[in-house]
C-alpha cells in the first residue's frame, strides 16, 4: 500500500514540474524564434525541413529514444531554421507539421513510418550532438543531411562481441542472484548461444518474434540441464537469469516515461510491443520446459 | 569487514553487468566505463539498503533514483544524453527472477494434478506479478528523473559546457 502512495506522490510531483517546465519552454521558444527569423536564416523551405526532421526523428524513435527526446531534438532543429513545428509521435511512425509564422503558404504536413526497432543508444548521442551543432550555427543544411546519412549507416557492435557481453552479463546476474560458478558458466553458455542464434535468424529476415521464441528456446534448453542433472547450487537462478538478455528493457522503460510525459499513444504502442516480446520469451521457455518435463521444475 | 567485502563483490559484479549491457544496447565506447560505474554504485546502494532490512521495492526506488541523479552529472562529463548511460545501469536491477516465477507458476496452473497438489499457485502468481511490475515502474521512475525533473537546467549546462570548449578552440 505504502508503495502505491509513493508512486502517486512522485507521479503528481512529476506532472507539476513538467507543467512548469513546459510553460518555461514556451517562453524560451518564442524568444528563440524571434532571434532566428531576425537572423534571416530561413531560406530553406518547409518541405526540406520537415523531411530532415522526419528522417532524424523516426530513426531516433527506432533506436530507443522516448518521445520527449525526439520532440526536443526536432524542435531545436526546426527553430534554428526559423520554423514552428508540432508533431504526433506514435511508436510506428511520426506525423509532423512544419510552418512559417510569416508566410502561410510555406507550410507542410508529412508522415513517415519508422524502421524496424533496433536499440542502439549511440544514435541518441550522435543525433543530439548534430542537433546542437545545427542550433549553434556550425553546420549548413546540406552538410547536416550528409552527416545524418553517415549516422544512419553506422554499424552496431559485432555479433560475437554482443554474444560475449550478453553471456558475461547474464552470468554475473546469476551470481548476483545467488548462483555459484557452475550456474554462472551454464548461464553464460545458454545466453551466448541464444544470442548468436538470434543474430543469424534475424539476418535471414525472419519475424522478430520468431527469432525471440527460438532464442529463448535454445537458451532454456541449455540452462535447463542444470535443473535436470542438479549440477549447480541454485538451478532456478540459472533458468531465470539466462533469458534476461531478451527482455525488452528499453521499450518497457520508455513506455513508462512516455506515460509520465503525456504521449499516451506512443506509450500504449510501446507497451504492447514490449508485452508481445515478453510473451514470445515465455512461449520459447514453455516449449523448452515442456520438452524437458514440467515435473522437474 | 565482511560487509565491506560483500559490497565490493556486489559492486564488481554489477559493474560487469552494466558494462556488458551497455554493449548490448549500443552505448558509445567512451561512455561504457561511466555506465559500468553507475550500475555498480546503484546496485551496491540497493545491496546495502537490503542488508539494513528495507523493503525490496523501496530499496530499488532509492537506488534507481540515485542512478538517475548521478547520471545527470556523469552524462555531462562524458558528453552524452543521460538516458544513454542510466538505461543500461538501471537494467542491473531488472526483476528477472520474479518474472520467471510468475511464468513458471502460470504454466503449472494449466495442469490439474499440480494444482491439486499445491493450491498456493494463484497467490504465488499474484505476488510475483505485482513485484515484477512495481520493480519495473521504479526503474522507469529512476531513469525518467533525469529526463523530467531537471530537464531545462540540464540542457543549459550542456550548452554552457559546449560553448566553453568552443572558446578554448578559438
Amino acid at each position: 500500500m505504502s508503495c502505491t502512495y509513493i508512486f502517486l506522490i512522485i507521479h503528481i510531483s512529476f506532472q507539476i514540474t513538467n507543467f512548469a517546465a513546459r510553460n518555461k519552454r514556451l517562453n524560451i521558444s518564442k524568444e528563440n524564434i524571434m532571434e532566428n527569423t531576425s537572423n534571416g536564416s530561413a531560406n530553406i523551405n518547409a518541405a526540406e525541413v520537415a523531411e530532415f526532421i522526419l528522417d532524424a526523428g523516426v530513426f531516433l524513435m527506432a533506436s530507443g529514444a522516448h518521445s520527449g527526446r525526439v520532440w526536443r531534438n526536432c524542435r531545436r532543429i526546426a527553430e534554428h531554421w526559423g520554423y514552428r513545428m508540432n508533431f504526433n509521435p506514435t511508436f510506428t511512425g511520426i506525423l509532423v507539421s512544419v510552418w512559417d509564422d510569416k508566410d502561410s503558404e510555406n507550410a507542410v504536413t508529412r508522415y513517415k513510418t519508422a524502421p524496424a526497432n533496433v536499440v542502439h543508444l549511440a544514435t541518441l548521442t550522435q543525433i543530439s550532438h548534430l542537433s546542437w551543432k545545427i542550433a549553434d550555427n556550425e553546420i549548413e543544411y546540406d552538410d547536416a543531411r550528409r552527416e545524418l546519412e553517415t549516422i544512419k549507416q553506422k554499424a552496431a557492435y559485432p555479433f560475437w562481441l554482443v554474444a560475449l557481453a550478453v553471456g558475461i552479463s547474464c552470468g554475473c546476474l546469476c551470481t548476483l542472484a545467488g548462483g555459484n560458478l557452475i550456474d554462472a558458466a551454464l548461464t553464460f553458455c545458454g545466453a551466448s548461444a541464444g544470442s548468436v542464434a538470434r543474430y543469424f535468424i534475424l539476418k535471414k529476415q525472419f519475424n522478430l518474434f520468431i527469432s525471440i521464441i527460438i532464442a529463448s528456446f535454445i537458451t532454456t534448453l541449455i540452462a535447463g540441464t542444470d535443473t535436470i542433472f542438479g549440477w549447480g547450487q541454485a538451478p532456478e537462478m540459472t533458468l531465470a537469469t539466462s533469458v534476461l538478455y531478451l527482455i525488452p528493457g528499453v521499450p518497457l522503460i520508455n513506455s513508462v516515461i512516455d506515460l509520465l510525459e503525456g504521449y499516451f499513444s506512443a506509450s500504449i504502442a510501446r507497451s504492447l510491443f514490449a508485452a508481445s516480446i515478453l510473451s514470445s520469451i515465455a512461449v520459447g521457455m514453455i516449449l523448452s520446459i515442456m520438452l524437458l518435463g514440467i515435473n522437474n521444475f | 569487514m565482511e560487509l565491506l567485502s560483500s559490497v565490493l563483490i556486489d559492486f564488481a559484479l554489477a559493474f560487469c553487468v552494466a558494462f556488458c549491457w551497455g554493449i548490448l544496447f549500443g552505448t558509445p565506447w567512451k561512455a561504457l566505463l561511466a555506465t559500468g560505474l553507475l550500475g555498480g554504485i546503484g546496485h551496491s546502494i540497493r545491496f546495502m539498503l537490503l542488508q539494513s532490512d528495507l523493503g525490496l521495492v523501496v530499496a530499488t526506488l532509492i537506488a534507481s533514483v540515485s542512478i538517475g541523479l548521478l547520471g545527470i552529472y556523469v552524462a555531462n562529463k562524458v558528453h552524452n544524453p543521460p538516458v544513454v548511460i542510466t538505461m543500461p545501469a538501471c537494467i542491473t536491477m531488472i526483476p528477472g527472477l520474479y518474472a520467471y516465477r510468475t511464468m513458471l507458476a502460470g504454466i503449472k496452473l494449466s495442469d490439474q494434478a499440480i494444482l491439486d497438489k499445491n493450491p498456493n499457485i494463484i497467490p504465488t502468481i499474484a505476488h510475483n506479478a505485482v513485484l515484477t511490475f512495481s520493480l519495473l515502474f521504479t526503474l522507469a521512475v529512476g531513469i525518467s528523473i533525469s529526463a523530467l525533473l531537471l530537464r531545462n537546467k540540464n540542457m543549459k549546462e550542456i550548452r554552457f559546457y559546449k560553448s566553453k570548449i568552443l572558446l578554448k578552440d578559438k
